[in-house]
């Protein structure tokens, strides 16, 4: 056991003791600013809403002591209602987000959602820049689940713009995001993520990472993370996506091509100064016979491609 | 009052708009996406509770190859827990124990995709969410890839995240991971040598990785600091048993193997850090920095014996010996700044920084009929440190038009270092190479009129020194979108391209790929909706080969790959008098290649400079299948609390050059669904 792990018990407590003193803290005081009515008036007009509200997340921002009039209840998303009241309803005289552009649907989300990680790159984010809003995916009236408020299940929702990932997920080799055994969001960010830490840091976009920083598929295929005495180094500079279609394939180890030869080959030809010795990516010896049909699986005696403790070649 | 009648009606309408819409984009037939019971649910006490449970059997029939449909789909007969929901939420906000349980399962039983969510919290005090997965995954690895390594194994996946006080400035976070990886599988390798015979042995796969970790987060006035530190673990105990066969799959040589064993446990353990830092100056800048750095580290050891006759047929036994430790630092940092100087803009900048240097020796031994034999040394190590900043900008000038584009530059220096039989690694030469990319991105997005947008961006780059002949060099890609949205119809329409071409002196590699696609949905009243949409992805990649074929070097051949993927899917759903949901969809995929008719035969021989090689490659230039699946599901109301539901999905897979995979299978349930 090392130091920081014999840290941990005292780090715990520490933390403990923290949390609590803060907690017994006064709650804050009511911003009772001129213009808010209180959600127990928006019942009287909207009491669909109010009805089920206790089942959604927001719902705690109305019961929780020392959140502020400007944060709590209906008035915490849709501002100071009374004016709205005084007007008997209409979407001029409050915060409609039907009627938000998609950056001041963003703005106004943020005020609350803006400090996890996991969202540290909204505003840079493909969906951002595309005017993809908070509401174009999340429901908060009339949600798919109150579990993340989806508007529906998540496969759907993506689908919903990327037409062409629901036709690489219709191949016959896919991951099973379909059948609802995994969720778009195990692999990707759409609040958009940091610069991946394989292919130059530019490519792909949006999508999230595993515990050393790499590509999401090893949060799941723990065995080809290594680190291996010889790695593969296309897994590692250039990722997974080097050889294999995540989201669909002809072939059913999800390759690029549908016969595992041709992606070997399209980088083993020796030409250039490609490689990690700059030299060409090593071309096959010349026991291989490509006139042989055994000789065109390459995986069956390059059995550890993705990195060996045992053979340089990935023999064992 | 008028105007919250109005206001409920409008409510019971999306109500029903949205629950027609889960229902036709249900992708598998089952379980039924419509519920028992009210979704008001029935209030007990403080708490208010929903659930609905659906119990059936599951049933299916395969004519054809049953490899390719458990790759494929894989469901079986049986009863299930088809899937069921429970809510049970305080009504106040104030539940002594909890103030919401939710739980969500599928497929409990046996099905091969079985799933349950789990979240207990009570505001302010605590949130525990548990999320388990498993899933029997059947890989033959099919007649396309050799028919070899084949995988029957379950995999479970369960993670747990614990938070006290989720609602406080001061926060603690416990979790832990697992996820192992247990079945049958068969292998292959070769023994004596390098050109010796392949063999398919039995492996009896136990992988086991672990993470645990402890966090916390803290707030004070507009800056949140979070820490996790986590240790995760790995041991793979996987036992390989002797070949099904004495003999290879090479019948003309006399390689033989009459006894094996073989065992290579590994243990693994990853010790990490993450920091994040995220700092609100002004309502209008935002600065976040997110700090990584973790120790991977890897020990192993392998033992061989095998016994038989060479390819020569000499009498042979072998045992190798290997041990080492292969070890993986990384360390990343990012540090984006946002700022909002006017609602109009918004300007990012983001700097990433990637180290990792991989490096390992081992010791490896082997003994040649009782004589010491080879005995090496290897080290090896890749180094890998990558530098990037992102510049963003968009402006939105007027509600119905903005424009954004950004500018990317990326500096990566790899070092590398392969040795065999050294006594020191300090003496090693390592070989270095420094790549650079410049990539820029411009864009408009258009609203013309509020129902209506548009998108369409352009991004060019170009890498000096890409790593591999297929990388990204000089690429440029296009995106186009439009959509139109209304509360009763929509429709949509996207373009994407991506052009890479990575070219030497000698050879050549292009590829070129193109989607189009079309969607729409029309709901023409409450309880009835369709929905249908095309796609078209387009890929064709021209690579230069150079390989040996008849012990002679054949240079200057092409790999041109053709894939042309056409799929349409459609669906309707209709609820008839409140009491009967029906639902009917369809979904093919073809890929019709070139549009060639028989395997060895290449519609653009010129890119085949080899003529001798046409009958050996041509047949991979393509791959044209097809693939559909229409489905009918059914369900009607009994009662307040209970549902009858029967459902059928067909899967046809043909391929039109080998006829070895092709299938056709039923699979269907019939099943209830009661809420108490």
């Amino acid at each position: 056991m090392g130091p920081a792990q014999s840290a941990l018990p005292l780090i715990f407590v520490l933390l403990i003791g923290l949390t609590t003193a803060l907690r017994a803290q006064p709650p804050a005081r009511s911003n009772s600013v001129n213009g808010f009515a209180g959600s127990n008036v928006c019942r009287t007009c909207h009491p669909n809403v109010a009805l089920q509200f206790f089942r959604n997340p927001h719902n705690k921002s109305s019961v929780l002591p020392g959140v502020s009039l400007e944060n709590a209840g209906c008035e915490g998303c849709h501002g100071p209602g009374k004016k709205h009241v005084d007007a008997k309803g209409g979407k001029e005289s409050i915060v409609a987000f039907s009627d938000l552009p998609a950056g001041g649907i963003l703005d106004a989300c943020l005020r609350c959602h803006s400090k996890d990680a996991n969202r540290a790159n909204i505003r840079r984010s493909s969906h951002s820049q595309a005017d993809v809003a908070c509401t174009s995916c999340h429901s908060i009236h009339q949600p798919e689940s109150n579990r993340s408020l989806l508007a529906k299940r998540q496969a759907e929702v993506c689908y919903g713009c990327h037409n062409d990932v629901r036709a690489q997920f219709a191949q016959t080799s896919k991951h099973r995001v379909n059948e609802g055994f995994m969720t778009c969001s195990d692999c990707h960010n759409p609040h958009g993520a940091n610069s991946p830490s394989w292919k130059m840091g530019r490519r792909p976009l949006m999508v999230d990472t595993s515990l050393q920083n790499e590509q999401p598929c090893l949060k799941c295929h723990t065995d080809k993370r290594g680190p291996f005495l010889y790695e593969h180094a296309a897994v590692r500079v250039d990722g997974c996506e080097s050889c294999h279609s995540p989201h669909g394939s002809m072939n059913a180890r999800l390759l690029k091509r549908p016969i595992v030869f041709t992606v070997c080959l399209e980088c083993h030809n020796g030409a250039g100064s490609f490689g990690r010795q700059s030299n060409g990516v090593t071309i096959q010896s010349a026991s291989h016979n490509m006139a042989d049909p055994r000789f065109r699986n390459c995986t069956t005696c390059h059995i550890r491609i993705h990195g060996s403790n045992a053979d340089r070649t990935f023999l064992r | 009052m008028n105007k919250a009648f109005n206001s409920m009606r409008h409510a019971r309408l999306v109500a029903a708009l949205v629950l027609a819409n889960q229902a036709v984009a249900q992708p598998t037939v089952a379980p039924t996406p419509e519920t028992a019971g009210s979704p008001r649910g029935d209030n007990w006490g403080e708490y208010n509770i929903t659930n609905s449970w659906e119990i059936g059997y599951r049933f299916h029939s395969v004519d054809g190859n049953t490899g390719k449909y458990r790759s494929d789909v894989n469901f079986g007969n049986g009863v299930r827990l088809l899937g069921g929901s429970l809510g049970v939420h305080s009504r106040n906000g104030r539940g002594k124990l909890f103030d919401e349980l939710l739980l969500d399962v599928q497929g409990i039983g046996n099905d091969p995709y079985q799933l349950s969510s789990f979240r207990l919290q009570k505001n302010s005090l605590y949130r525990y969410d548990l999320l388990w997965r498993s899933n029997e995954y059947f890989n033959p690895s099919l007649t396309v890839a050799g028919g070899n390594h084949l995988l029957a194994t379950n995999r479970q996946l369960q993670d747990h995240d614990f938070t006290l006080l989720p609602q406080s400035k001061a926060r603690l976070r416990i979790g832990f991971s697992n996820n192992g990886q247990n079945g049958a599988g068969l292998w292959t390798g070769q023994w004596f040598d390098t050109r010796g015979d392949e063999y398919t042995y039995l492996a009896d796969l136990r992988r086991t990785q672990r993470e645990y970790r402890i966090g916390g987060d803290l707030e004070w006035r507009r800056v949140k600091l979070s820490v996790t530190r986590g240790w995760e673990s790995f041991k793979d105990d996987t036992r390989f048993g002797r070949p099904l066969l004495a003999a290879g799959a090479n019948l003309v040589d006399r390689n033989t193997l009459t006894s094996f064993r073989r065992d290579e446990p590994v243990r693994g353990r990853t010790p990490y850090w993450r920091v994040h830092l995220h700092s609100e100056a002004a309502a209008s800048f935002t600065v976040q920095g997110r700090l990584t750095h973790s120790d991977g580290q890897r020990d192993f050891v392998f033992d061989e014996f095998a016994q038989g006759t060479d390819r020569l047929g000499s009498e042979r036994n072998r045992q190798v010996l290997l041990s080492g430790r292969g070890r993986r630092p990384v360390t990343t940092g990012h540090l984006t700044f946002s700022w909002r100087p006017s609602p109009q803009w918004t300007l990012t900048n983001q700097t990433g920084y990637y180290k990792s240097r991989m490096d390992g020796e081992g010791r490896y031994s082997e003994l040649n009929n009782g004589n010491t034999g080879l005995t090496l040394v290897s080290f090896q190590s890749l180094g890998i440190r990558t530098i990037s900043n992102t510049s963003d900008a968009s402006w939105q000038p007027q509600k119905w038009v903005g424009v954004f584009g950004n500018y990317h530059f990326s500096e990566r220096w790899i070092q590398s270092t392969e040795l065999l039989e050294v006594e020191l690694p300090s003496g090693s030469k390592p070989n270095e190479q420094v790549n650079r990319m410049h990539s820029g991105t411009g864009g408009v997005r258009l609203q013309p009129v509020k129902p209506l947008r548009i998108s369409f961006s352009a991004e060019a780059g170009r890498n000096d020194k890409p790593f591999y002949p297929t990388s990204d060099k000089d690429f440029h890609a296009l995106n186009a979108r439009a959509q139109y949205r209304l509360a009763k119809y929509n429709i949509s329409a996207d373009y994407r391209s991506f052009n890479n071409s990575n070219s030497t002196s000698l050879f050549v590699h292009s590829s070129v790929g193109r989607s189009w696609s079309a969607n729409g949905g029309w709901t023409p009243r409450a309880g009835v909706q369709l929905d249908a949409g095309y796609s078209y992805i387009h890929l064709d990649t021209l690579t230069g080969l150079a390989y040996f074929a008849n012990f002679a070097q054949v240079d200057g051949d092409r790999s041109y790959y053709v894939s042309n993927l056409h799929t349409i899917h459609a669906g309707i759903q209709v609820r008839a008098k409140k009491r009967v949901d029906i639902y009917g969809g369809f979904v093919r995929t073809q890929d019709r290649g070139d549009g060639r008719s028989v395997a060895n035969q290449p519609a653009r021989p010129e890119f085949l400079l080899n003529p001798a090689t046409v009958s050996q490659f041509a047949g991979v230039q393509v791959f044209p299948v097809s693939y559909q699946s229409p489905l009918f599901r059914l369900s009607v109301v009994l009662h307040r609390n209970l549902r009858w539901n029967a459902g059928w999905q067909y899967y046809d897979y043909t391929e039109k050059f080998l006829k070895l995979q092709d299938y056709t299978a039923h699979t269907g349930y019939v099943s209830l669904s009661y809420s108490f």
